[in-house]
């Protein structure tokens, strides 16, 4: 409990400067309750007035039986915990009420209880699950978080789960999603800010980053743009994400997102800042390069040969999702001079019956394992087996049985799928599933010579983007071979010495000496 | 000007992509015709005597630190005549850019794309390279590091010609005399070019002018090289019997070869060829769009970028008959020599005999 207090104590803390700025919202003509001399009942019909129509907006009152001084809780029902609202206000109180006052009671009672003076608070802090006493004295009064548990257990994220490592990921609330950072990172240069964007829907967030490595510039950067969202709501990280990258029409995903703490944490180490969220499980990275979203936790618990060829085969995954259909399509309809002698009477038999130019084959294909993938989230587990029982055996069998489309062509789509879904990150998956359509499209109208333009234009657009002002490709673009020990390759750990260039840490050195006692 | 700098040693790279490109195909024809067998001799003296431009050139650019071609030209020359000579040199670049587009449509369409309209094939390098200069040198710059690895592959498949040579091909050695090969050197020259980019590209490196100068020196001397090893290869590869019927010797010996998994190396030597194409048409594009920018006086070059693609891509529709095309290419080389290869030296003279040179602004 006490563990779980201290983020908790952070957000009333960091309030204030978010505060400041609604009571400009709210700085109305009328007078503050204080001015008016009001007695606790006009009091509180004032405080309730922007609540009007609410039920769970519910009064205690309570006379306290020494003095006979009344106070009363103000709470909204649905976002507090009774039982801390009872044992950590209520038993106490009566506990001391018998012989001394209220004010004893504030000395003794807990940390979380703060004395307000600022009535335009009132709805702010009634909205972050506060619980408010109210006293005869009616120029100030006393606020207490009382959230309730509306906590999920902290479990493996399903979409990103590892072999070997940490199975912990985040959840659905903000002060858990940063005690799960600050376990892994117990430095105090872990530096936290809280920020609450939307409106209306006042969501939480917290930067994150390691002062003396991260860059002051790109978090200079990250909290003007934050600073600058200006909307009523914002539902989910992707609100953010879209709000503050750099390229909103780049089909790349430009901000690494993430379920998994330790994940950030390794990134934070590396200078990097992260966006964690309340009411969303997600947090964002960034900056990062495109090499990051190949990047797995996995890869740092297995031998590093081993881990350096699975990232290589995650990095060629990269081109046969995007490349081998387009370059399937443009081998049989424009150079089947390519393809080797010995393959041909194979190839050409299999295409011969097919009524559909090699295009809209591809195309056929592509579309339906795209419906399958989309069917098969949707639906419950139970039901996911028959999808891929129906999806994949029965259309695929079928369709080249019915002679629509070609053997090949089966083979083909069926390695495309699986090595689009090899890459670690769901967007990045998605941005290579979106981008071999036009590769098709190429592949049809120009052969050989469109995909190689298409890869061109692409590999330049890779070049061209920037996330907070770092390169998104490097270590490839700018070239900088020292960096590409975590890119290509994963370079055993007494190896990662310095940290990425691109990402301008402080300090470059990692000071990894790990392996000192061997003299050899 | 911050963010468009670029290190000595994208330099290096800018100068090898520009300088490797459209020419290579037939370079071994085109020196054969002229020099016979003794063409890769001529090659190695065009490589010396394109030093002596760059040297040249890079003593121009460094009396005018961070100035481009269409900086100084009034610089040294007077408003007026300078503005003329820069009109007549954004138009020179322009005319190369569209002569590279000329000449690979003419081998695109004999090799790969046999059916497409040639308007198509243009067009669809000229959209590349629009899209390529609507950014910075340093972007640029970076794409070029990133594609030079392919050059390992072509060159992997001209090595694997030597399971099939004949060294005594090119014996006797100087054999059409010395010339004929001095001649043929002019040839040579053409093919090289692309170093003149440099004079552009220099005003936006970092470095010690001693780095610049090693820098293109050593790029145009590695591309000499390369040069000579494939007109070398492709001399002993074919004797000289075959050469004389086979306009791209380099294609033809590849089109010999068959792997086990690939039956025509000759098709994917020619995709990765379009790359280097690319890159020297990008480069000189860059070029002419800067002159653009300075002639109309525009904030950015991005904003000529466009119509200087297109009107390149127009130009190079033009010549439809093959026989026109290697008129047009015969011409242009002959200009080229003059801008490129003559005119840094001209230039150089002109600026030191009327003692121009702004020196002293290096620390501006």
């Amino acid at each position: 409990m006490t563990f779980f207090k201290k983020p908790k104590k952070l957000i009333q803390e960091q309030e204030s400067p978010k505060q400041k700025v609604t009571s400009q919202e709210n700085s109305s003509p009328e007078k503050s309750p204080k001015e008016q001399n009001l007695s606790l009942d006009e009091l509180l019909i004032k405080v309730k007035e922007p609540f009007s129509s609410t039920e769970d907006l519910m009064t205690h009152s309570i006379e306290l039986p020494n003095d006979h001084n009344k106070i009363v809780l103000l709470y909204i029902d649905s976002i507090i915990d009774k039982q801390i609202v009872q044992s950590m206000i209520l038993n106490p109180l009566f506990e001391t009420a018998n012989e001394i006052n209220f004010e004893s009671f504030r000395k003794m009672a807990s940390i979380d209880l703060k004395k307000q003076t600022d009535f335009n608070q009132v709805k702010e802090l009634l909205l972050q699950s506060n619980t408010l006493i109210f006293t005869e004295d009616t120029t100030s009064f006393f606020s207490m978080v009382t959230p309730v548990n509306t906590k999920r257990d902290i479990t493996e994220p399903d979409n990103e789960a590892i072999i070997r490592g940490a199975h912990d990921g985040f959840i659905e609330n903000l002060s858990i999603n940063l005690a799960l950072i600050r376990k892994r990172l117990k430095t105090p240069k872990l530096t936290i800010k809280y920020f609450r964007v939307g409106k209306e829907t006042h969501t939480n967030i917290a930067i994150a980053y390691v002062d003396n490595i991260a860059d002051p510039e790109h978090v200079k950067e990250v909290e003007k743009r934050i600073k600058s969202i200006e909307a009523d709501a914002i539902h989910a990280p992707g609100n953010i994400e879209e709000s503050i990258e750099d390229k909103p029409f780049s089909f790349f995903p430009q901000i690494l997102s993430t379920e998994r703490p330790d994940r950030v944490a390794a990134n934070l180490m590396e200078g990097r800042i992260a966006l964690v969220y309340d009411t969303s499980p997600t947090a964002h990275l960034m900056p990062v390069n495109f090499f990051s979203f190949y990047q797995s936790v996995d890869d740092y618990n297995k031998r590093w040969q081993i881990g350096s060829f699975f990232r290589f085969i995650r990095l060629f995954s990269f081109f046969i999702a995007i490349g081998l259909p387009a370059v399937y399509i443009a081998i049989v309809s424009f150079h089947f001079e390519v393809i080797p002698f010995g393959l041909i009477l194979l190839i050409k038999s299999s295409l011969e019956d097919i009524p559909y130019p090699p295009l809209f084959e591809a195309l056929l294909m592509e579309l339906t394992i795209e419906l399958i993938r989309e069917a098969s989230i949707r639906l419950p587990t139970r039901i996911g087996s028959t999808i891929a029982i129906v999806g994949g055996l029965v259309i695929g069998d079928a369709v080249v049985k019915a002679g629509l489309v070609s053997n090949l062509m089966i083979i083909v789509v069926a390695i495309t799928a699986i090595a689009a879904y090899i890459v670690p990150s769901n967007e990045m998956s998605a941005a290579v599933r979106i981008l071999r359509f036009p590769f098709m499209i190429a592949a049809a109208t120009l052969g050989f010579f469109g995909i190689v333009f298409g890869f061109m234009i692409l590999l330049f657009h890779l070049c061209r983007l920037y996330t907070f002002g770092s390169p998104y490709f490097a270590p490839l673009a700018p070239l900088n071979l020292a960096d590409l020990k975590d890119a290509f390759i994963r370079a055993p750990f007494w190896k990662q010495n310095t940290r990425p260039k691109e990402v301008h840490a402080q300090k470059m050195d990692t000071t990894n000496h790990t392996r000192k006692w061997d003299n050899s | 000007m911050n963010n468009h700098t670029i290190t000595h040693r994208q330099l290096f790279f800018l100068i090898v992509q520009t300088q490797i490109g459209v020419g290579v195909l037939s370079l071994p024809y085109s020196l054969f015709v002229k020099a016979k067998i003794d063409g890769w001799i001529s090659l190695l003296l065009a490589g010396v005597f394109v030093q002596f431009s760059i040297l040249a050139m890079w003593k121009l650019c460094d009396r005018f630190p961070q100035n481009t071609l269409f900086d100084i030209l009034p610089k040294i020359m007077g408003k007026h005549l300078g503005f003329i000579f820069k009109f007549i040199y954004t138009l020179h670049f322009s005319i190369v850019s569209a002569l590279i587009l000329i000449l690979y449509n003419s081998i695109v369409g004999k090799w790969i794309l046999f059916e497409t309209p040639s308007w198509v094939i243009i067009f669809v390098m000229a959209f590349a390279g629009a899209y390529f200069i609507s950014s910075t040198p340093r972007e640029i710059a970076r794409f070029f590091v990133l594609v030079t690895p392919l050059f390992f592959i072509l060159f992997g498949l001209i090595i694997y010609a030597y399971t099939d040579v004949h060294f005594l091909y090119i014996f006797p050695i100087g054999q059409t005399g010395i010339m004929t090969i001095i001649k043929g050197s002019s040839d040579a020259v053409v093919a090289l070019l692309g170093f003149d980019a440099a004079l552009v590209f220099l005003a936006y490196t970092t470095g010690t002018p001693a780095k610049k100068l090693k820098v293109i020196s050593f790029a145009s001397f590695c591309v000499t090289v390369m040069y000579t090893f494939i007109v070398f290869t492709t001399y002993i590869f074919f004797n000289p019997m075959e050469i004389v019927i086979v306009p791209e010797p380099v294609l033809y010996m590849l089109k010999a070869f068959s792997f086990s998994i690939v039956e025509r190396t000759d098709l994917i030597f020619l995709s990765l060829w379009i790359i280097s194409v690319a890159t020297s048409f990008i480069s000189y594009l860059f070029v002419a769009a800067k002159g653009i920018q300075s002639i109309l006086k525009l904030h950015h070059h991005q904003s000529a970028a466009v119509y200087i693609a297109l009107f390149c891509a127009l130009v190079a529709i033009i010549p439809n008959e093959k026989l026109e095309i290697v008129t047009w290419n015969k011409y242009i080389s002959l200009v080229s020599i003059l801008f490129s290869g003559i005119s840094p030296i001209i230039l150089l003279l002109i600026s030191v005999l009327r003692k121009k040179q702004e020196k002293g602004a290096t620390a501006t």
